[in-house]
């Protein structure tokens, strides 16, 4: 993660280690410095949850970016149509719902542990009504179910998918 | 056999233990987990397997976990200093946190172990083992389209941030995905890979394929990529070859699917609720186990 100031690396580091989370304080790589000579270093799964932790105690940060690859959130997703149902895929992770009554049928894909969680607390209530990944989950995956909970959200607003 | 994982159940402690299948529930030491997508279902797959063959069924290491990591921990160090004692034949590892270092240190004690176990891994187990660069120290690996794509990409540390083009392959690139996995040594010697056509894959070289029967909805419903894991690490238990476990528990899969009459709403538990069904019709014809004794030993045809 990387961060305008030195004084807020300093400040997340804090915030991250009181929330149990396994972070240290590293010089961020030449090519990925774009603030101050001070980064954490993150495990990146866990990126959702620290944002949400950010947000929570007021800590500023620039972004995250991943040490190797192109740093590029996979953004794009995949719609596949059932005789009732549509099935919305962002990354490996998916959810369907049902295009009458807008009811999710199922969630499925990832591997993070808070995905199974994520599938009980969305099964079987109504898109408007269930609860947002982004809000409850933790992880990368999380993000991404989000991404498609997102899609589904929109094509059940036009009218059903 | 030993299966590792977290359940979404965020006060659950350290638990091991045998496990049974009832209904919609797995039931470790006389607490009732419900059988849905992750390792509740591959474990149930892995029992309906165990329990049709007449062999041990397998002992199970659960923590909850809901995302937060702190259970993905206490598993990985309970494993990392138990293991060689523990000493499974077979050792799937499922969902939990992915963390490079201990996924290392605990291949680390796994390399100390009398008698390596068979190594499975799935989920972000998987994930751990290609970001650590260890993927070719476990026995099957089982991912899905993505997740093929994933370990084709050099520079990925998780699905999400695999390149935009990978993504984009359709089904039809999957050799050539293999292909790269294998020539960055991010695949285990036995892959199965899941999707429209399952591939199985022995050290880089495609074996065979299975692509009927043609179910599409089981891949919305949460799960069934998970029974999959499952009933490839019980026939490997039951000591087939890996390739041949895999290409059952890949038809087995399918067939469950269709008994099940699946649609995009179907639940997991009832899909594996079939597979006594499965193995009774169809065991003997795909494998030539046809009568099965008690524990561990089983007759061919």
């Amino acid at each position: 993660m990387l961060f305008e100031k030195v004084e807020e690396a300093i400040k997340a580091e804090k915030v991250l280690k009181g929330a149990d989370y396994v972070v240290k304080l590293v010089a961020p790589p030449p090519t990925l410095r774009k603030g101050c000579d001070l980064a954490v270093e993150i495990n990146l799964v866990e990126q959702m949850g620290i944002e949400r932790l950010f947000r929570q105690k007021d800590v500023a940060y620039l972004e995250v970016v991943p040490l190797k690859g192109g740093g590029e959130l996979l953004e794009i997703v995949k719609i596949t149509n059932f005789k009732e149902a549509t099935m919305v895929k962002a990354g490996n992770m998916k959810v369907t719902f049902d295009r009458d009554t807008g009811i999710i049928l199922n969630a499925s894909g990832g591997g993070c542990p808070d995905i199974p969680y994520l599938h009980a607390q969305l099964i079987d209530k109504k898109l408007t009504d269930a609860p947002r990944p982004k809000e409850i989950g933790f992880t990368l995956c999380a993000l991404m179910m989000d991404r498609a909970f997102e899609e589904c959200l929109l094509l059940w607003r036009k009218g059903g998918g | 056999m030993l299966i590792s994982g977290t359940v979404p159940i965020k006060d659950l402690p350290l638990t091991m233990g045998e496990v049974r299948f009832e209904g919609e529930f797995l039931v470790v030491n006389d607490i009732k987990i419900p059988c849905t997508q992750g390792t509740a279902a591959l474990i149930s797959a892995t029992v309906a397997t165990t329990d049709y063959l007449k062999i041990d069924p397998p002992k199970v290491l659960l923590v909850g976990d809901n995302g937060e990591g702190m259970g993905s921990r206490l598993l990985y160090e309970y494993l990392i200093k138990n293991i060689s004692d523990l000493l499974p034949d077979v050792l799937v590892l499922h969902y939990c946190l992915p963390i490079m270092d201990l996924m290392r240190r605990l291949l680390e004690s796994v390399e100390r172990c009398s008698k390596r176990p068979i190594m499975i891994a799935d989920a972000s187990s998987m994930y751990a083992a290609k970001a650590a660069g260890l993927a070719s120290k476990f026995d099957i690996f089982t991912p899905d389209a993505t997740e093929i794509a994933f370990l084709a990409d050099p520079d990925a540390t998780h699905p999400a941030y695999i390149n935009r083009h990978l993504f984009d392959t359709d089904v039809t690139r999957t050799p050539e995905l293999v292909d790269a996995a294998y020539q960055l040594k991010s695949a285990a010697k036995l892959l199965l890979v899941k999707g429209e056509i399952d591939y199985v894959v022995e050290e880089g070289e495609i074996i065979d394929t299975v692509s009927e029967p043609n179910i599409p909805e089981l891949e919305a419903i949460g799960g069934t990529g998970d029974t999959i894991t499952g009933l490839v690490a019980a026939f490997a238990y039951a000591e087939l070859e890996l390739h041949e476990a895999a290409i059952i528990a890949a038809r087995a899969n399918r067939m469950a699917g269709k008994l099940a009459r699946a649609t995009p709403g179907t639940k997991v538990w009832q899909i594996i609720s079939q597979f006594p069904a499965v193995f009774k019709e169809y065991l003997c014809e795909w494998s030539g186990v046809c009568y099965v004794e008690s524990n561990r030993s089983m007759s061919l045809t």
